[in-house]
Formats: structure tokens, C-alpha cells, sequence
């Protein structure tokens, strides 16, 4: 635990004759800078922890030698003198010796300029041209890596990216190789970087204070901030929301560079998606005007080869616009809109509101979701709206919801650093929530004890202090028999059980049956290691548990958190610091999609669409007679598509026909629907079934409110103009809602948020102005003041009886299991640099470069035994499908299991997928079914 | 310590480290793989590539480099030429210097022996002579004639009831004593103990360094060979003063058959129970390298990590070895203690000459006829104690002398009066330091000398801070430009700030006194450099 230590001692010193008072434990470097006084500095930064190898900092405090100021602690009448000249000649001659070796110009020179080195020789009046000693042969290049250049030459040795990457980053693969003088940094075993365990994360070259590890050029050369217009923002990929900065070359319209910015969701770091995945919005395929489907394109049907199903062996790729854009032809906005507003219109007032159906999407914004929602129900005057949360978390939060009453989450993932205990389940965190996974990850580096949980051996299993590698879908016993020990061993919070819960009595009755030796047989985690956890939470202070979708995405996934949560509530580890419940949200904004009620069941923050009250106040608002029938969800719309009983839809930011299961059934549906209207940045695999496609401006190019996992509402600011017609999504709603009769008419996104706050009282107060400059928590009852309500529920819970509800389950399989047919177990999810459908990552130079080509991963032993070698193919069939893909041996994946990246469309995941639906969340089993394995 | 016993284990098991090994020993061990190569890459004991059959480390130090090690090994690579089964390095200061020019063969030490003979041995490894230990000296720190009477001063401390006041005793007399420690660096010895003894952490461990690798100096080597049982009981000593129940004993790798009869004496403690219940001791062998006698890198290795010091303070005796409370001393301090505390402050204060308290062992090598280590009285003067050696070898005449080894400055025969103690050395711009005399007799060219000092300084430094890593790179190769006939001004105008600079600003002794040889050079026998100047100047 890193709990901050409180010191009372103040120490007294002398600086530069200035008296100084600072806590006891103070470094000399830090109480200087408190003083006003700046020691220069190479190798320390605020951000990492001082080592102080490169001598700069170095100050007279009259002892037998100078003493280095970044990691000298202040003593009571210390008398520190920083610029004696002394001091200043050893600060010009270390300068001389490291620029001895430099190079003529250095990488950083070259790029963004703010060279520390030469800034400091500058400062220092040392002069390149006149060092008398001998230079230094150069000690190589390293060009490996597609995102970061290494010149070991221009390397002081600083130590920094060590730092960074094994303290900061905990990605644990820079050291230094050799002795003295030969010594250089290396990654892993000294081998290239490109070639390492590196994720390129960029955390190196972000500390790097010299032109040893620069970014390398991804759109428009590197130039020096100075020259770039800088627009701070958020990251537009995962639920962590990361603050960034984007420095953009406005000629060119582009951004040049990304940077972490301060923010206590992201505290500057980035992962490989946010600091080199922005490039995709200047992507040659960007879709640029509104598109009309050609008569002779009917019926309608897939256009590209992946798309229809076609296998081949490839390396794969992006959809060739030769194979789709002749389908379409180019039409002006009016006649786009008129045409989109008057077939759903038309479909409308034939067959009736309920046949038509909306999807938006969590990577828009709040604003847009909040209207597009308003769309579907005011306009379209149906609530079948819905979006990718059904697909990640919908089943947590219906669990969530029926037990404390809230779907969010209760804690910070932050926070983690004041917990005894944290539990990582069902969570590749280091691939899909990379920056929460350093915070869980220097946690546990800082005596936090980790216990990860799931099926597959990902990254963060490998910080865990106890790891269980489950079979898959064995969480519900395994957590009854965590309970059942917990109980037994009387290890429960009776305080916490009697003051804040209800049905305590219901879950021991149930969990009575499941001893850990029973779990040991479905989960296949011997009984001592799942009594030991047990122990190890139940006598945890604070315990807090992360989730991911190895717990949701199960035909039994509601079921899986509520023994999460029931977990929580039993050993009272809810509303106080390093506790809580933290399911992690996939999309930049699929808490705020779900805020701004783009869910079928609800309105705006949560407000039941069966209550006649909020129905009420939503039909005041918006001036139209609502249907009070809740709508469909996602799989359901496109069943019913199937069906026929929907018949228009509109999808903005969607691409159902990669991201939903059962491909084969989803093609199906698309091409049965009469009218399909596709917005969209690029056009996707959906968007080969539309009759209209509407080009619509990325992330980058409008403002709007995003919020992240934790409930942070931060603010993205546009930072380029959208290319050719392109339009914002949000007008684009509002343009169709008009010409459908509603008018709709906002002055900018800020106006629209204005309105979705005053029907949503989680977001009451909250303004772009005061969101600024690292967003605010909901709830956030003070803005001026406070960052908003970081704990939740310390006391209660927004139930109808106050109480947190124990929902006891019992054990149900997957609904598919294997058999001598389809004898292995097939798991789908995602990879670090890739993002869903692939629409974005896969158009981003540096993420494509990295991970080019579909593939699953299995257990070497099983590919040995199926004669399967290296880069070899395999084809993995189901009772819905076939795909052709490499595999790749790994040791995280046991043996009769298969992991396959959904990202790929020409071997889509998906085709293999099971859609049968968890009854409560009604979210589909994307992570078990039974599949075939052959050598291809 | 896992990490570092482990490699040592999988390197002796196949004579060298294999990719596959050293990935699996990271994954067995939950260890990145950087750090990893950050041990394998900075320890010159590992080894990534298979071994020739036989392995001969010729010495290229000080003490060697004085008896023609350069052409000696010249020699020796001459008469190899062509035997593809034989690999011939030069190796840093295996602390055998009376034996110089000194090789090991497979790790065997030889003696004192001709190129032909060492080509020999190194082609009949399986024949390889025993090495035969020191003539058995009587030394007067050796309270216990017999070995009946080993261990009594600890045993008689152990059993006393009031183990408070016993240990404030000991505490009391060490300082009364005013013994400093014999590593080089000279701290006052009972006030080390005092302030380790009162540390309240737990738990506190004893260290004794038996890192011994600067050039010139071997008599520690001496100490583990013949008096292991008071290195041991001085040990003992200090684990009753400051409460520790765990001792480590950090010895050179070189010193093989030290680590045998260490090996022999803890077992022997063991069996009398002076080990065990209270107290133990564990071997732990370094992978090498000069600096890890520096006391913070030595307990980077200890925590498997790369032998670079830390930042001081904080110091060991306040967080050492995993944090907690340290006290580590150097093995003749250790060896002392025992006579002190057995005859009395008195007693010790007795022992010295002209005013000077205490006895000291010393190295003697280099132009010396009978090189060797001597058990001095603090007092005795540098020319008494060469004369105990033989005198200057061959009949030469002194022409300089380095009093603590290659990290001390050098001085010229004009200072052979000065008397041995660490303050009257001091005194005379040098230091008494590892206690390693170092003996140049007229003839010997000290601009070479100190290349060769400034060399080992370059190739011992770890790398972890500017100065010395740049700063003896820079100085070497400005020297060996003077010496190829080659150099310019630059040396003399630059030297005066980098000396200066990597004395102050430097994190450890090692480049806080790297250039300080070539500067005491330079202002003894400047004009031996401008001759060099003057012959690169001349076409």
C-alpha cells in the first residue's frame, strides 16, 4: 500500500542564504524548488523516483564531496549552496563529457526540440565545438521498433525510460546491459527493441530528456511543440480515458504528436493506442460524402469478399473500396437526408414505430448519444436503441442495478493503491484497460496483494501475487466456494452484513453446498489455493475487485457478478477507500452512452421507461407522447431483423456485423432490412448492406463530452477539421430528426449537454467550462470545489430499502459445451493494439505495423498434437460457421482452448460465436462455445 | 541471492549460460528478463558463450604490470599460438600479487611460474598441481595458540546473564581502542557497532566484505586462509552486539581455496555450536568486479541486482541488505576484534610504534625482493617495512611507492620515512587505504604506471554515474594517445576539472579517486610527461 506518510516534522535548512522550512524527508532538489531555487537536472523528473546518476544536481553542503540534490534529504541547518563555482565547473565539465560523446545533432533536436541536454550546455555557456576531450565512437542505432527511434549514442544513461517503463509503466523491459563505460540501455535480453516484450507504450520516449528514444514519425514530421498548435483532450479509445494532448500541424491539418497530460485517470501516461493510434482519421479511406446505394446494387446483400463469407488464405487487411464504393454513388446532403428521413418515414407510418430501431454508439459522446436516443424515442417513437454496452457490460449492470442500484462503478480504479487486496477477474487489463493496469500493476509492485482470476494467463497474471487459471465458465462455483470458506471460516463483516445488506440468510443457505472441493472439480483450482484466497480476501482491510468481460460475456454473466458483488457486500468492501466494485468499461464513452440512455429500458440516467413518472418528465421535456414499452436490445433488434419485424434502421458509429456474435445470422438480418442508413467515418462491414451511408467527422474533428470507467466527464476538444462533407454526428441527428418533422436545433454540443444535464441529475452542475482541464466525477454535487464523489455508497445503498441485496446463484454451464465434434472451447476478446472492429487501428500506421494480421492463440501442445507449426494455419469451425487464420502458440491459453482476437474481418471472430443470450443482461456468450480445430 | 546463486548453479553445471536457461530461470524466478541480462551483461563471472576447455586469466594490474605482466602474458599467448583448446584473457587484479606476474587456470590459482610452465599446466588441466596455502605463520593477533581455546572470547560474552551490558562493554572498549576499519575507508569501528546497535528495525544483518580486488592488495586473502575462526568469531562478536541472527560472508570468486578453508572453519564453528543456535553465516560468492567492494554495491549484488552503489546516505548500518539495519566490516577488522576484547584496549594500544596504537596487516609487493604480508606495528615506517621485505628487488634503487594500493595517490622515495598509520599517510597527500604497499624502483616509466592505474579505474568502474563512466574512459584515452606517441596539451589543460569533478561528484570511492594516481603523477614526474609531449610533438 502507498499510503501517503503524513510527516509533522519540519526541518529548517539554508538554501542559497535563503532560510527554508519543508517536511522532514524533503529532498534538497525539492525544497530548493519550493525556495524558488531551479538546480539543473538530466536525469530526474518529478514523476519518477530520484536516483541520481547524472551528477548535475549536484550542490555544496559542505561536506568532504557535493552531494546530488534529487536524492539528498534535507538535515536541520543544512547550509546548501547550488551555484558556488565549484559547483557550477563540475556542472560544465560532466556537461562537456556527456557532449563529448553526442551526436552532431540529435534526434530530439531534429523532432520536438526540447533537447535537455544541449538546453542545459546552453545554459551552462559550454560551447560543442571547443571540448578538448576525445570523442566517443558512437555506440549504434536501433530503428526496430515502428514508433520509437533509439541512438544509444545520444543515451547519457539517465536512467529515465528504465524508470518509466519498469516503475511507471511496469512493463518491465528496459535495463542496462554492460559495465562502465560499454554500458547501454537494453530491452529484455539486449535484442532490438521491435523484437522485444516492448508494447510500445511510449512511456521511454516520453522521459527520454535527450535524442536517445524519440517518437518516430507517423503523419507529418516531428517538428518542436513551439511550431504545432497544442489542443489538450481525452484519448478516444478505452473506458480509462486517458488525458492527452495533440500537437497538430494545422496546414496539414493533422496532428503531428500525441502526449499524456496530468489528470488523475491517467497521471501522463498513455498506452500504444493513445500515444501513436491517431493516425487513422487521416486514413485515405475516410469517407468524405454522402453515399447513396446504385438501383443496380439491389437486392441488397455484402459487397466485399470478407463480407460475404468468402474464405481465403490472406494476410488480410482492410476492405478494398474497389470490391464496395461501385454499390454506391455520391449524392448532395439534401438529397442523403431527405432520403434517410423519408423511408424511416415511410416505414414508420406503414408498419408502425416498434419496426423501426436505432443503434449509437459508445465511442460518440454524451451529447450525441443523448440525441440520438432522443431520436429513436421522440422521433422514431420507439425505445429500440441500443448500443455496444449490451454487448460488454450489460450484464453487470443488471446485476449491479438489481443489488445496490447503481450500474457504475463504486471506486476509482486509482484507488486500488490504498487496497490490501485487489482482484483482477475476467480482465486482459494490460491489453484492454492498459493504463488502469499500471495503476493495479504498481499496487501490487507496492505490497498490495493481486489476485488475478480467469481462464487465460494475460499480462497481468504475471504481477499477480495468486493466480487461478480457471477452466472457462467455472466462476460462479468457484466464488460460491470463495464464499462458502469466507462464511465457514467466520471471516464475514457481520457490522457491515446487519447495517447495509439484505438477504444474507438466502446466500448461506445456497452457498452451504459449495465447498471448495466441489469447486475444485468445475473450476479445477485445487480447494487449498481457493481457501487460501478466500483467507486473503476475507481478511483483507480493503479489498477491491475489478472485472472485465471473462465475468460478463457469459450466458450466465449477470449471475457471475452478482457473486462479485455478493462477495463485496460479505466482507464489506464497498464506500471506503481501496475497496469497491470496479466493472472496467471497454469504450471511451460506453458509461456515458449509457448515462445518456442509449439502452432500451431507460431514459437519460437511468429512469425507467415503465414508470409512468419518468415518462412524465421525459414527454414534458421533449414535447412528444413517449412509448412506455421498453425496446428491444441489440441481438434482438437484428433477430428481429431477421424476422422481419424490424425493417429501418439507423446506426450511427456501429458496426454490428463484426462486433455481433453469429456473423453468418447477422448478414442475414442486414440484408433483410428495407432500410439500412450507415454513419460512419470510414465505410464499414455494416455499411456494405446500407441504402444511404453519411459521412460523419472522427473524434478529433468535434467537441463533446466523453465518460470514462470511473465516471470522470471530461471534455474532447476538436483538434481538426473533418475532411471534405464530412459532418458531426450530432447534427447529423439532428438534421434527420427535423426533416422527419421533430425539430431539432442546437447552437453547438455544449448546448446539448446543457439539456441532457438538466433531465439527468447524476451530471447536475456540470458545464464544459467547469470540466476543464481533467474532467469532474458524477456525482459532483460541488464543481467549483470538488472533483466529484470519488467513493460511493459508504453508507447505503439507492435501493428501495437502502440495503445491498445478496442475489444468490447457483451453477449453470455455458450453453454450448464441447463435444467429440467441436471438442475445444473457443474464447473471443481483444489484443492491446487493436480496438473492436478494427475500423480505427487497423487504418493506424503504427498499430497495423505492429499487429498486421488475424491469428488465435493456442497451447503449443495442442498445436504440436495437431501437427500445426509456426505461422502455420488452422481452420476453427462451429455449428455457425468457419474461419482460416494462423495460429500462435502460448502458454496462457490451456490446452483445449482457443483465443481469438475479434478485430479481423476477413477471419471475424463472430462467425463462430455463440448468440444465445444472458436472460437478465441479455448480453450473448461471446467467451464460450464449442469449436472444431484443423490444420488448414 | 537467488538470482545470482542460480546462474552460478547453471553456468557450472554447463559451462555457461544458455538463452534457454537464463529464459527459464526468469520465468522460475518471476523475474523481467532485463533483469536478467542487466546481471549476466555486468558480472564478469557469467558467461554466455561455451568455454574453451582451458581458461587462462593472466593478471594485467599494477603488481603484475610492474614484473612485465604485458610481456608475460605476450608470452604466454605466443606459445598457445595455434591451440584452439586454450583461451588466454587478461583479467583484472586477482589479488595474488606476491606471485606476480599471477594467472588461474580454470579458476586454479598457479603461482609465481614461467610462461612455459603456465603453457603447461594449461594443457594439462587434469594434472593441475594442488595449491600449496602459506608457510603457517605465528600471528600475534591469534589469541588462541591452540584450537582447544577458539571462540572463547564470544562464548564467554554469549553466556554471560547481562548480554546488555556485555555488548555496551565490547561497544566501550573498541572505541577506547580507537580501531578504524581496515577496508580502506577507515570508520571508527565501536561507533559503527554503536550505531547499528541501536537501530530499532529488525531484522539487522552482519556482513563481512571479503571483496578484496584492488590492485596491490591481498592481505585479507591471508587473513580468510590462516585465521578464518577470528574472521568468524569477530563476526560472532558483532552479531551479539547488534542483535542479528543471520551473517554473510561476501567473498571474492577468485579466492577459491579461501573459500575452502572458510568453508572448513564455519563447519568447524558449526560443530561447536558457536554457529547455529544464535547466529549463522552463509557464503555468498561475488560475481566479480572491483566495485562490489564498495559496501552499497556490495549489497546490490546480495539483492540481485547490479554491483552499482547507491546514493549515500542513506548508510548500511541504518538501511542495509534489504533495507534493515547492516553492519558490514572488512575481514581483518572482523579478525581483530577478538584479540582486542581478549586482551583489552591496553594492550592493543601497546602495540604500535612511535606513538601509535595497534598492529596492521599489510600487502607488500611490487620492486620488493620478498613480497608478502606483513603483520606491522602502526608506526613501523614505509622503508622499515620494505626493508622487511627484501629491500628494493634486483639491487634497484626506490624511485616511488603507493602506500593503500592502485587507488592511492603515488609518492616518491623522498616520503619513505613517513610512518604507517592512516592519518601521518593522509598527511603526506596519499592514503593508507586497503592497506596494499606498492613498491617502484627507479627505472619504471610512471606515466605508464598511471595508465595502467587509470585503466583498472576504467574498467572497474559500474557505469551508473556520469563522471567516473565518462571520465576515466576520457583520461585513459588521452593517456594512451600520449603514450602512442600521440598526445597533445589536452590532458594537462583538462585534467586539473575532471580530476576535480569526478572527486566530487562522483557516488562512490571508485571515481572519487580514479584520477587521483595520474594527477599525484603528474605532480611528482610531470616532466616524464613532457617528454612524452615532446616526442608526439616530434614528426
Amino acid at each position: 500500500m502507498n499510503l501517503p506518510q503524513e510527516s509533522t516534522q519540519t526541518v529548517t535548512l539554508i538554501i542559497d542564504g535563503r532560510t527554508v522550512s519543508v517536511p522532514a524527508g524533503t529532498t534538497i532538489w525539492d525544497a530548493a524548488r519550493q525556495a524558488g531555487v531551479e538546480i539543473p537536472v538530466l536525469c530526474h523528473d518529478p514523476r519518477l523516483r530520484p536516483v541520481g546518476v547524472c551528477r548535475m544536481c549536484v550542490v555544496d553542503v559542505g561536506e568532504r564531496v557535493l552531494a546530488a540534490s534529487c536524492v539528498r534529504e534535507v538535515a536541520a541547518s543544512m547550509n546548501v549552496v547550488t551555484n558556488s563555482e565549484k559547483v557550477q565547473n563540475c556542472r560544465r565539465t560532466l556537461t562537456e563529457l556527456l557532449l563529448s560523446d553526442y551526436p552532431e545533432i540529435s534526434a530530439r533536436e531534429r523532432t520536438t526540440g526540447d533537447d535537455l541536454l544541449i538546453d542545459l550546455a546552453n545554459k551552462l555557456q559550454v560551447d560543442r565545438d571547443t571540448i578538448q576531450l576525445p570523442s566517443g565512437n558512437g555506440r549504434g542505432t536501433d530503428s526496430s521498433s515502428p514508433v520509437i527511434a533509439v541512438d544509444h549514442s545520444a543515451c547519457i544513461l539517465c536512467d529515465r525510460c528504465i524508470r518509466a517503463c519498469d516503475e511507471v509503466q511496469h512493463n518491465d523491459v528496459i535495463g542496462r546491459t554492460g559495465k562502465g563505460y560499454g554500458s547501454r540501455i537494453c530491452f529484455d535480453f539486449d535484442v532490438p527493441m521491435g523484437a522485444s516484450t516492448c508494447v510500445s507504450c511510449g512511456e521511454c520516449a516520453a522521459v527520454c530528456p535527450t535524442g536517445a528514444l524519440v517518437n518516430r514519425t507517423l503523419t507529418t514530421p516531428i517538428r518542436p511543440r513551439a511550431d504545432l498548435r497544442t489542443i489538450d483532450s481525452v484519448c478516444p479509445y478505452c473506458g480509462v480515458g486517458c488525458a492527452t494532448s495533440y500537437h497538430i500541424d494545422t496546414e496539414a491539418n493533422t496532428i503531428v504528436f500525441a502526449e499524456g497530460r496530468e489528470s488523475p485517470a491517467s497521471e501522463s501516461r498513455l498506452c500504444v493506442k493513445g500515444r501513436y493510434g491517431f493516425d487513422y482519421t487521416k486514413h485515405p479511406q475516410r469517407l468524405t460524402a454522402p453515399l447513396i446505394r446504385r438501383e443496380d446494387a439491389y437486392p441488397k446483400g455484402p459487397l466485399s469478399s470478407d463480407v460475404k463469407g468468402e474464405t481465403k488464405k490472406r494476410p488480410g487487411g482492410l476492405v478494398d473500396y474497389d470490391e464496395v464504393m461501385p454499390a454506391f454513388r455520391e449524392a448532395t446532403w439534401d438529397e442523403a437526408l431527405d432520403l434517410v428521413a423519408s423511408r424511416l418515414k415511410a416505414i414508420k407510418d406503414e408498419s408502425g414505430p416498434s419496426t423501426l430501431a436505432g443503434f449509437g454508439s459508445a465511442k460518440c459522446s454524451n451529447e450525441e448519444a443523448y440525441l440520438f436516443q432522443k431520436l429513436v424515442r421522440a422521433v422514431f417513437g420507439t425505445n429500440n436503441v441500443d448500443h455496444c454496452t449490451r454487448l460488454c457490460h450489460a450484464s453487470s449492470v443488471a446485476a449491479l442495478l438489481e443489488t445496490i442500484g447503481s450500474g457504475a462503478v463504486t471506486n476509482v480504479f486509482a484507488d486500488v493503491r490504498n487496497a490490501d487486496v485487489a482482484l483482477v477477474t475476467g480482465s486482459n487489463t494490460t491489453a484492454n484497460h492498459p493504463v488502469a493496469a499500471t495503476f493495479i500493476k504498481d499496487a501490487a509492485a507496492s505490497g498490495t496483494t493481486l489476485i488475478v482470476i480467469d481462464s487465460r494467463k494475460t499480462g497481468i497474471a504475471q504481477h499477480a501475487d495468486h493466480f487461478l487459471h480457471i477452466t472457462p465458465g467455472s466462476d460462479v462455483p468457484l466464488y460460491n466456494a470463495m464464499m462458502h470458506v469466507i462464511i465457514e471460516e467466520d471471516l464475514v463483516n457481520h457490522d457491515y452484513i446487519r447495517d447495509f445488506t439484505e438477504g444474507f440468510a438466502e446466500l448461506r443457505a445456497l452457498i452451504d453446498k459449495y465447498t471448495p472441493e466441489l469447486a475444485q472439480g468445475i473450476c479445477g483450482v485445487p480447494a487449498a489455493t481457493i481457501r487460501e484466497v478466500a483467507r486473503i480476501l476475507g481478511q483483507a482491510n480493503a479489498a477491491i475487485i475489478f472485472w472485465g468481460m471473462g465475468i460478463s460475456q457469459h450466458t450466465h454473466g449477470t449471475d457471475n457478478a452478482r457473486c462479485l458483488i455478493s462477495l463485496a457486500l460479505l466482507t464489506g468492501n464497498i464506500g471506503r477507500p481501496g475497496t469497491g466494485l470496479h466493472p472496467l468499461r471497454g469504450q471511451n464513452n460506453v458509461q456515458g452512452a449509457s448515462d445518456a440512455g442509449l439502452i432500451p429500458m431507460v431514459y437519460p440516467d437511468y429512469q425507467s421507461v415503465a414508470s409512468s413518472e419518468a415518462r412524465k418528465k421525459f414527454e414534458d421535456a421533449w414535447g412528444v407522447s413517449l412509448d412506455p414499452n421498453p425496446g428491444l436490445t441489440v441481438v434482438e433488434i437484428i433477430g428481429g431483423a431477421l424476422a422481419g419485424e424490424i425493417k429501418g434502421m439507423y446506426m450511427m458509429g456501429e458496426n454490428p456485423f463484426l462486433s455481433d456474435p453469429n456473423v453468418n445470422k447477422v448478414r442475414k438480418a442486414l440484408s433483410n432490412l428495407e432500410f439500412l442508413c450507415v454513419q460512419d467515418i470510414f465505410l464499414t462491414e455494416t455499411a456494405e448492406f446500407a441504402d444511404v451511408i453519411l459521412p460523419a467527422a472522427s473524434f478529433f474533428e468535434k467537441d463533446g463530452t466523453y465518460t470514462n470507467s470511473d465516471r470522470r466527464v471530461q471534455v474532447g476538444q476538436m483538434a481538426l477539421e473533418a475532411p471534405g462533407q464530412a459532418r458531426l454526428d450530432w447534427q447529423l441527428v439532428c438534421e434527420i430528426a427535423t426533416r422527419m418533422g421533430y425539430p431539432m436545433r442546437y447552437g453547438s454540443a455544449e448546448e446539448v449537454f446543457a439539456e441532457f444535464t438538466s433531465l439527468a441529475p447524476s451530471y447536475a452542475g456540470l458545464d464544459y467550462e467547469n470540466l476543464k482541464p481533467t474532467g469532474k466525477l458524477w456525482p459532483c454535487p460541488d464543481p467549483a470545489h470538488s472533483d466529484g464523489k470519488q467513493l460511493l455508497f459508504g453508507d447505503g445503498f439507492p435501493t428501495a430499502s437502502g440495503r445491498g441485496k445478496f442475489v444468490p446463484v447457483d451453477y449453470q454451464p455455458a450453453a454450448e459445451l464441447p463435444d467429440e465434434e467441436y471438442p475445444f472451447i473457443l474464447n473471443t476478446g481483444r489484443l492491446l493494439e487493436h480496438w473492436h472492429t478494427g475500423t480505427m487501428t487497423r487504418r493506424s500506421k503504427a498499430l497495423d505495423a505492429i499487429q498486421p494480421e488475424a491469428h488465435c492463440q493456442m497451447n503449443p501442445e495442442d498445436l504440436q498434437d495437431l501437427g500445426v507449426g509456426l505461422n502455420d494455419y488452422v481452420k476453427l469451425s462451429t455449428r455457425r460457421g468457419t474461419i482460416t487464420l494462423k495460429a500462435r502458440p502460448t502458454n496462457g491459453v490451456s490446452r483445449g482452448n482457443v483465443f481469438v482476437p475479434f478485430h479481423f474481418r476477413e477471419a471475424s471472430a463472430n462467425t463462430l460465436t455463440n448468440d444465445a443470450l444472458d436472460p437478465f443482461g441479455k448480453i450473448p456468450e461471446f467467451k464460450f462455445c464449442a469449436v472444431k480445430v484443423e490444420k488448414a | 541471492m537467488r538470482l545470482i546463486r542460480e546462474l552460478f548453479r547453471l553456468q557450472q553445471k554447463h559451462g555457461y549460460l544458455r538463452d534457454q536457461d537464463l529464459t527459464d530461470v526468469a520465468g522460475r524466478l518471476g523475474v523481467p528478463l532485463y533483469r536478467v541480462e542487466e546481471i549476466v551483461s555486468f558480472y564478469p563471472h557469467f558467461r554466455t558463450s561455451p568455454p574453451r576447455k582451458t581458461e587462462v586469466a593472466v593478471c594485467r594490474d599494477l603488481s603484475c604490470f610492474l614484473r612485465e605482466g604485458a610481456e608475460y602474458s605476450a608470452n604466454v599467448r605466443a606459445l598457445l599460438n595455434g591451440d584452439d583448446e586454450v583461451d588466454v584473457h587478461e583479467v583484472s587484479c586477482l589479488g595474488r600479487c606476491e606471485h606476480a606476474p599471477t594467472a588461474l587456470v580454470n579458476g586454479t590459482p598457479v603461482g609465481r611460474v614461467s610462461p612455459e610452465e603456465l603453457v603447461h599446466r594449461a594443457r594439462n588441466t587434469d594434472r593441475l598441481p594442488n595449491v600449496g596455502l602459506a608457510q603457517p605463520h605465528r600471528w600475534r593477533i591469534d589469541y588462541c595458540g591452540e584450537r582447544g581455546s577458539r571462540y572463547s572470547v564470544y562464548s564467554d560474552y554469549r553466556n554471560r546473564r547481562d548480554a546488555g551490558s556485555a555488548a555496551d562493554e565490547i561497544v566501550a572498549t573498541l572505541k577506547e581502542t580507537g580501531l578504524r576499519g581496515m577496508g580502506g575507508a577507515g570508520f571508527p569501528t565501536g561507533l559503527k557497532w554503536e550505531l547499528v546497535r541501536k537501530e530499532a528495525a529488525t531484522p539487522k544483518y552482519v556482513i563481512c566484505n571479503a571483496d578484496e580486488s584492488e590492485p596491490g592488495a591481498f592481505k585479507d586473502r591471508v587473513i580468510l586462509e590462516e585465521l578464518p575462526h577470528l574472521v568468524i568469531e569477530g563476526m560472532c562478536l558483532a552479531s551479539f552486539v547488534i542483535g542479528a541472527r543471520k551473517g554473510f560472508i561476501y567473498v571474492r570468486d577468485e579466492y577459491e581455496p579461501e573459500q575452502r578453508a572458510l568453508k572448513l572453519a564455519l563447519d568447524d564453528a558449526r560443530s561447536r555450536g558457536v554457529l547455529g543456535d544464535h547466529f549463522d553465516i552463509e557464503t555468498f560468492v561475488s560475481p566479480g568486479g572491483y566495485v562490489m567492494g564498495e559496501e552499497t554495491a556490495l549489497l546490490q549484488a546480495l539483492e540481485d541486482r547490479r554491483g552499482e552503489p547507491r546514493n549515500k546516505p542513506p548508510y548500511p548500518g541504518h538501511k542495509g541488505l534489504h533495507g534493515k539495519p547492516t553492519l558490514i566490516n572488512n575481514v581483518e577488522t572482523l579478525a581483530l576484534v577478538p584479540a582486542i576484547l581478549r586482551n583489552g584496549a591496553e594492550w592493543w594500544q601497546s602495540q604500535g610504534v612511535r606513538g601509535h596504537a595497534g598492529l596492521k596487516f599489510i600487502g607488500v609487493s611490487g620492486h620488493v625482493e620478498n613480497p608478502g604480508v606483513f603483520e606491522i606495528q602502526l608506526g613501523t615506517t614505509i622503508a622499515e617495512l620494505m626493508d622487511m621485505a627484501g629491500g628494493v628487488s634486483e639491487g634497484r634503487s626506490l624511485k616511488a611507492f603507493a602506500p593503500g594500493g592502485a587507488s592511492s595517490n603515488f609518492l616518491p622515495a623522498s616520503k619513505a620515512n613517513v610512518e604507517i598509520d592512516f592519518q601521518s599517510i593522509a598527511d603526506e597527500g596519499s592514503m593508507l587505504g586497503a592497506a596494499a604497499l606498492v613498491v617502484i624502483a627507479d627505472g619504471t616509466d610512471m606515466i605508464e604506471v598511471a595508465t595502467n592505474v587509470t585503466r583498472f579505474f576504467r574498467n572497474e568502474s559500474c557505469g551508473k554515474c556520469v563522471p567516473c563512466r565518462t571520465g576515466t574512459e576520457k583520461v585513459v584515452t588521452m593517456l594512451e594517445d600520449v603514450l602512442a606517441g600521440k598526445g597533445n596539451g589536452s590532458l594537462l589543460d583538462m585534467l586539473p576539472d575532471l580530476e576535480e569533478t569526478l572527486a566530487e561528484t562522483s557516488i562512490c570511492g571508485l571515481g572519487q579517486v580514479a584520477l587521483g594516481p595520474i594527477a599525484s603523477v603528474l605532480k611528482y614526474w610531470g616532466e616524464e610527461m613532457n617528454a612524452h609531449l615532446v616526442r608526439s610533438e616530434t614528426p
